[in-house]
């Protein structure tokens, strides 16, 4: 039976600021004793697994590092559909993805969960190299205030 | 009438590699055809020097993000042949088993969500499940039962966890075995459902052909449509070169389009992917998909490179058919435990194995503690770009009436046929609010 909420951690943690997802919920995940009803993934770059992952829960809470036009550093809460992307595609191969249109062929599957929630983070360095920058690094206690204040509207 | 086009797909980023397509032709004159592949280096061959025998494969998993596995397997075969590590024959059975999991969800999600769009006139797989919910439906199941099963065999569905040099650190039970042997059984269905609905769009495969040479690897002992074992062979020649010899098969060149290496070797390009193994081994398939080739009316000798994804489609069904004897037999013999012991040693030698999108080389060089201090990896992507480029030149001229529309979408639709693997390291979110 699986836990009718999930939390994905998305991004490459290779990539600086592009893994600050992955470092979020893994951190997350130490705290899982606290969420009987929620599931921690790390779910790396995501890609068309994301389906799989939030198939048959009732809310999927998703942190990803976004480019919003916000300062570094930034943390937003946005519903999918408050937000259009920007992102063009190639089509050329598999290893792209763009986790709105994932969210969206989910929904039209009708295998969306009935909540979904993303969080994203203006990242300051996106490059190769393991680690955050410090202007994420120093905020990570605050982003995991706002992602535990969305757990508990979760279980409430 | 003469045309003038010009088309110019361009994507430069230093991140997220992709190819460029350009192409300028003024009254109906060709004047410049270019396939480009401006990609960022990414010096794993660097990376791993230095490194134990142990972690080789950990870091090359992280080559790619669909064919983690395969890079595991080349990595880890190229080890056990340097320092003369034996494997047992019922670890190399699981790990054939977990190599066939990543050959049905790389070509599921190839044919499914880069491939089925087009042809069915559409941008993306989100019209397409609008339009044929029934098959992406099924493209999704499938997808998700090649993940569920690479968990199980490789320990998680992308970078596997459970390969060593000399076998593997956990076995499925059983229990876990038999799960998956019914899975196996009842996907058939969805493989023919998605069989079928590309057959209804076939029509819209490009009618273009080249006679080029197709390299892949060949297994005569027991004969077997191989994905894992044998020596290289190609359509221009009838022997078989040893794995060991790759760079003769390769002879990788630099070229000023490009950062990646090109190939050749009989010619001045060759293929590598679904069509070159079919169009070697294609006696060997599985009798399902012996009938799925039928179906599409897929002969051996095909030269059409559009055909590599319906290739693909045949090969899906060819593992699943294939995977379902291989644990049937699993299960007669019943599964040991294994202790896997290696002592280090010098060496130097080469792995290969066939990924879903083509032969794959990994060759590296011990020394007497088992530290790395040579590597050297050539992929199948890179062994396609130069075929790429000929289809380009010959195709072009084929299309140009068509304008510049038409032949910027079956430019777009011959590179995706070949199912590239362009590096991917970000996917991170690019948003713009709309309240």
């Amino acid at each position: 039976m699986r836990k009718p909420t999930v939390v994905l951690g998305l991004g490459n943690p290779l990539m600086a600021d592009e893994g600050i997802g992955i470092d979020l919920v893994e951190r997350l995940a130490q705290e899982a004793g606290r969420y009987p009803t929620v599931e921690f993934i790390d779910a790396g770059t995501g890609g068309m697994s994301v389906l799989h992952r939030i198939e048959g829960r009732s809310k999927a809470i998703l942190i990803d590092c976004a480019y919003m036009g916000e300062a570094p550093g930034t943390i937003r809460r946005f519903t999918p559909d408050e937000v259009r992307s920007t992102k063009v595609l190639a089509h050329q191969s598999l290893h792209e993805a763009d986790l709105l249109r994932v969210l969206t062929l989910a929904e039209q599957l009708g295998q969306s969960p009935g909540q979904v929630v993303i969080f994203g983070i203006q990242p300051q360095v996106v490059e190769v190299r393991q680690g955050l920058s410090g202007v994420l690094f120093r905020r990570v206690e605050h982003y995991l205030a706002e992602i535990r204040s969305e757990l508990e509207k979760s279980a409430g | 009438m003469a045309k003038t086009v010009n088309v110019n797909v361009h994507h430069v980023t230093r991140v997220e590699g992709h190819g460029n397509i350009v192409v300028n032709a003024t009254d109906g004159k060709v004047e410049k055809v270019e396939w480009q592949v401006p990609e960022a280096p990414r010096f794993f061959e660097a990376m791993v020097r230095g490194r134990s025998y142990e972690d080789i494969q950990t870091i090359v998993s992280r080559i790619c993000g669909i064919c983690s596995i395969t890079h595991s397997l080349a990595s880890t075969k190229a080890v056990e042949n340097a320092m003369g590590i034996k494997v047992s024959e019922q670890a190399d059975k699981v790990r054939i088993l977990m190599h066939y999991s990543e050959q049905l969800q790389s070509h599921v999600l190839h044919v499914g969500y880069l491939v089925a769009p087009d042809l069915f006139g559409l941008p993306s797989v989100v019209p397409l499940a609008a339009k044929a919910p029934d098959a992406v439906m099924a493209v999704i199941r499938l997808h998700r039962l090649a993940n569920e099963w690479s968990d199980l065999i490789a320990g998680r569905t992308t970078h596997p966890v459970t390969l060593t040099p000399g076998g593997l650190t956990k076995f499925p039970t059983e229990k876990e075995l038999r799960e998956l042997l019914e899975r196996l059984k009842n996907c058939v269905a969805d493989l023919k459902a998605v069989a079928e609905a590309v057959l209804s769009a076939a029509s819209n495969i490009p009618d273009f052909t080249r006679e080029t040479e197709y390299v892949s690897l060949k297994q005569d002992n027991p004969p077997t449509y191989t994905f894992y074992h044998g020596d290289i062979t190609s359509t221009d020649y009838d022997g078989a070169v040893s794995i060991h010899d790759w760079q003769s098969v390769a002879n990788e060149y630099m070229n000023d389009q490009s950062t990646a290496k090109w190939t050749k070797w009989h010619r001045e390009s060759y293929t590598v992917g679904a069509l070159a193994r079919f169009n070697n081994n294609a006696p060997l398939l599985s009798p399902m998909a012996k009938d799925v080739a039928k179906m599409f009316g897929l002969a051996q000798g095909c030269c059409n490179p559009f055909m590599n994804s319906v290739a693909q489609i045949v090969e899906a069904v060819h593992v699943v058919e294939t995977s379902i004897a291989l644990i049937d037999e699993l299960l007669t013999t019943g599964l040991k435990p294994e202790t896997v012991k290696v002592s280090p040693k010098a060496g130097k030698a080469s792995g290969c194995v066939e990924a879903p999108r083509g032969i794959l080389f990994h060759q590296y060089e011990f020394d007497r503690k088992g530290n790395c201090v040579g590597a050297d990896i050539c992929i199948p992507t890179n062994q396609n770009h130069a075929a790429i480029q000929q289809d380009f030149e010959k195709f072009v001229p084929e299309i140009l009436d068509e304008g510049e529309d038409a032949v910027r979408l079956k430019l777009e639709m011959l590179v995706r046929s070949y199912d590239p693997c362009i590096s991917c390291s970000t996917h991170m979110l690019n948003v713009q609010f709309v309240r």
